[in-house]
């Protein structure tokens, strides 16, 4: 019985619509359709043929294929799954059952990948064979929800596979974050994800700090944010970065009101290699850089002795909470 | 001496951008808002000068600036002068054993091997004074000329560690031997050039001017060769800290020949003219380092614009008291902790003018750029400093800044 319960499992995966066809040539065409809305193609690459392939693969998955013997590099290749892809594939997780690895990997290109992606993406990430295929459903669905359509969530996907793994409640709270706390527009949010979508994964006090710091202290508004793909440096190579050229005088915080500086794009101080930073924007050498951040390392692991010290110091005295609003002060949008 | 008022209309504007509301401490609850504010209530002095420093010596130093900029805002980095008179024996292992080396013995040696390479070359030179070769014969001799001092610059028993470039290594806090004596003395590496260039001969009378808190009257009386040594400094309270410098470095004993005293430096010609033979007058500045980092005491404090500005003739004043108390034939240093042109090399010139025109007394200014050669892989020496030397802050090597110059009384 138990057997017979994990092989019809596949079925719930796919479309409700396209299982419930009430027959095989109307279900791949529904199943057609279905992917290619999902996905839609980058770059033409014909999705139509992979409806067949993926039909095959989940009717072998529920114990409807007659042709065992092929074992199962076959049902991969049937997917669309080279031979050699489908070895390699088949070296990932090797003591999973084949009925699992197959849905999980229907799953995949169900979402749009192609085999080289899903290949990648699970070398990378091993244990995504092995979560339950409703949560790879659930969580796709909340990533399109997010307003990221096929080829954003393909590439956000494979960028950040800890998408499928990181918890619900964490991810909500970092978009309620970006949206109420941060004011990025709904568009801009779903740059964010697509271009920068490890910043899900920022704790969101720290989440909070980075937004901060930049918007703050560099006097950033958050449509340049988003265009010079703020997350995707971590947030305290960042800080190297512009600190470093604060210190020698390059960038300076605008004052309230200001518009026109004469600080480094953000862009430059982002996307630009160390060595090109250096060499471009710091005019500096890597020998000061190097020492550079081992001193602000320091700094910054001493102040927050202190302030730690000064806060037990202060709870001492302390009699009773005041209420107060932590916040800084709120930003704006431009 | 405009730049030096440090009140151009830049810095008036971010004066004026509002009144200073109380000076009562920040409540605690309202730091949070603080780290991101803007605009703080209160100018802070550090900001103000910076700001004038921006101004002044991205002039001075053009594109080296930034990097010194930087450097002036990161930690800086210390030399440890070892005490010869500690009963520590195990010191110098220790510190060899965590990579740092005496800097001072490195660069004698590098003096020493400069002059037995010339001894060499002049050996060489002497069988081909074939008619081409005269050029080759006039650099030796150039060479030959500056050997002496370059090789009795740095005879001296002053030991320092320093840890090498790009190391952030810290020292540990000085340490007292059996009989209660530390074992080193933590300060600014370059502090001990102008000790160095100072050049203490056995015997000498020394006057150390401006003394206070005592780093370097401790360095020359660690050469053993004073054989007497003033140490004069106007601020009581400072004399205060050369005293307890001096009892917890130096043995009784030894400590009592050295005359302490707080005389305005200024009026030193009328109390002993031309007595010594080695003078230091190591003046007040703007202490560049202390003015971008510290709020207190800071001479950039709008209560003190006056002070600030009358520095450069107080170090004028300073120095033409030290080269009046000099013998003919003595050496004075001038030196101070700021990257300053008008504090550094104008000071020095006006000196050297107003001995000439009012006292009539020759002085002469003494190359060092041997200094730069021997103890370049220590610091970073400015190399466009029109007279004496200026050791820049670099990250790599953060110590200074500091001007030294050395006047020869004729
Ligand atoms: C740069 S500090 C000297 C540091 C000291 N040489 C050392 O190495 O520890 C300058 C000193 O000059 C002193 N000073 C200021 N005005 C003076 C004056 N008119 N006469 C003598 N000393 C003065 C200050 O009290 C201060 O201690």
């Amino acid at each position: 019985l138990g057997k017979k319960m994990r092989m019809v499992r596949p079925w719930h995966r796919l479309p409700r619509e396209a299982v419930a066809a009430p027959s095989l040539a109307v279900f791949k065409a529904r199943l057609d359709r279905t992917l290619t809305s999902a996905a839609p193609p980058r770059g033409g690459r014909a999705v139509p043929g992979m409806a067949g392939r993926l039909l095959r693969g989940c009717v072998r998955a529920a114990g409807l294929c007659p042709r065992r013997a092929f074992g199962e590099a076959a049902g991969l290749r049937d997917m669309g799954f080279s031979q050699e892809q489908a070895q390699r594939l088949l070296g990932v997780e090797s003591r999973l059952s084949p009925q699992r690895r197959e849905a999980a990997v229907a799953q995949l290109l169900l979402l749009g990948l192609n085999a080289e992606a899903i290949l990648g993406l699970l070398e990378r990430r091993p244990e995504l064979l092995r979560m339950p295929t409703e949560r790879l459903q659930e969580r796709a669905g909340k990533l399109r929800g997010l307003g990221l359509d096929g080829g954003q969530l393909q590439r956000a996907l494979i960028r950040c596979p800890e998408l499928f793994t990181l918890p619900r409640k964490r991810m909500a709270a970092a978009v309620r974050l970006l949206r109420e706390r941060c004011l990025f527009t709904a568009e801009q949010l779903r740059e964010v994800l697509w271009t920068c979508p490890n910043v899900l994964l920022e704790e969101p006090h720290q989440l909070h700090h980075h937004f901060q710091y930049v918007y703050f202290r560099m006097g950033v508004q958050q449509k340049e944010m988003v265009k010079a793909r703020l997350f995707r440096m971590p947030f305290a190579e960042l800080r190297n970065r512009h600190i470093f050229l604060e210190r020698r005088g390059l960038y300076q915080t605008p004052c309230k009101g200001q518009t026109q500086t004469n600080n480094p794009k953000l862009k430059d101080i982002i996307q630009l290699s160390e060595k090109d930073f250096l060499a471009n924007v710091a005019h500096s050498t890597p020998e000061e850089f190097e020492v550079f951040k081992k001193l602000l390392a320091r700094e910054e692991e001493e102040k927050e002795e202190e302030e730690e010290e000064e806060e037990n110091r202060d709870a001492l005295y302390t009699e009773e909470d005041e209420d107060f609003d932590s916040e800084g002060s709120k930003p704006a949008r431009e | 001496m405009a730049a030096l008022g440090g009140c151009g209309p830049v810095v008036a504007a971010l004066l004026r951008r509002g009144p200073a509301p109380g000076l009562r401490p920040v409540p605690r609850r309202y730091l949070y808002k603080k780290k991101w504010a803007a605009t703080a209530p209160r100018i802070p002095c550090t900001r103000l000068a910076l700001h004038h420093f921006d101004v002044n010596y991205s002039l001075q130093l053009k594109d080296l600036w930034p990097s010194v900029r930087a450097s002036l805002l990161c930690e800086q980095k210390y030399g440890a002068l070892l005490n010869n008179f500690s009963a520590d024996d195990y010191v110098t292992q220790e510190l060899e054993l965590m990579n740092a080396t005496d800097f001072v013995s490195e660069g004698s040696r590098k003096a020493q091997q400069g002059a037995a390479a010339e001894e060499v070359r002049r050996e060489e030179s002497r069988p081909q004074e074939v008619p081409g070769k005269v050029r080759t014969v006039m650099q030796t001799e150039t060479q030959a000329e500056m050997s002496p001092p370059l090789r009795a610059s740095i005879s001296s028993n002053i030991k320092c560690y320093t840890y090498p470039r790009g190391d952030i290594t810290r020292f540990r806090p000085a340490r007292q031997d059996s009989l209660g004596i530390l074992d080193y003395y933590l300060m600014d590496a370059a502090s001990l050039l102008p000790v160095l260039a100072l050049n203490v001969q056995r015997g000498d009378l020394v006057l150390d001017l401006c003394a206070a808190p005592g780093g370097k009257t401790l360095a020359l009386l660690q050469t053993g060769l004073c054989g007497h040594l003033a140490a004069n400094d106007v601020s009581i309270s400072r004399t205060k800290r050369l005293y307890s410098i001096l009892n917890s470095y130096i043995p009784k004993n030894i400590r009592e020949t050295v005359s302490v005293t707080s005389y305005d430096g200024r009026d030193w010609k009328q109390l002993e003219g031309g007595t010594f033979h080695k003078v230091l007058v190591d003046v007040p500045c703007t202490t560049d380092r202390h003015a971008v980092m510290e709020e207190e005491n800071n001479i950039f404090h709008k209560r003190r614009t006056k002070e600030r500005q009358m520095l450069p003739m107080l170090q004028l004043q300073l120095l033409m008291a030290g080269i009046l108390a000099t013998k003919p034939g003595g050496k004075v240093v001038y030196s101070t902790c700021s990257l300053s042109s008008l504090q550094n090399e104008c000071v020095v010139e006006r000196a050297v003018d107003i001995a000439e025109t009012q006292f009539n007394i020759s002085v002469h200014v003494e190359d060092l750029s041997h200094f730069r050669m021997l103890f370049q892989d220590t610091f970073s020496f400015f190399s466009d400093c029109r007279l004496g030397e200026l050791v820049l802050p670099h990250l790599t090597a953060n110590f200074g800044p500091m001007y030294f110059c050395k006047l020869h009384r004729v």
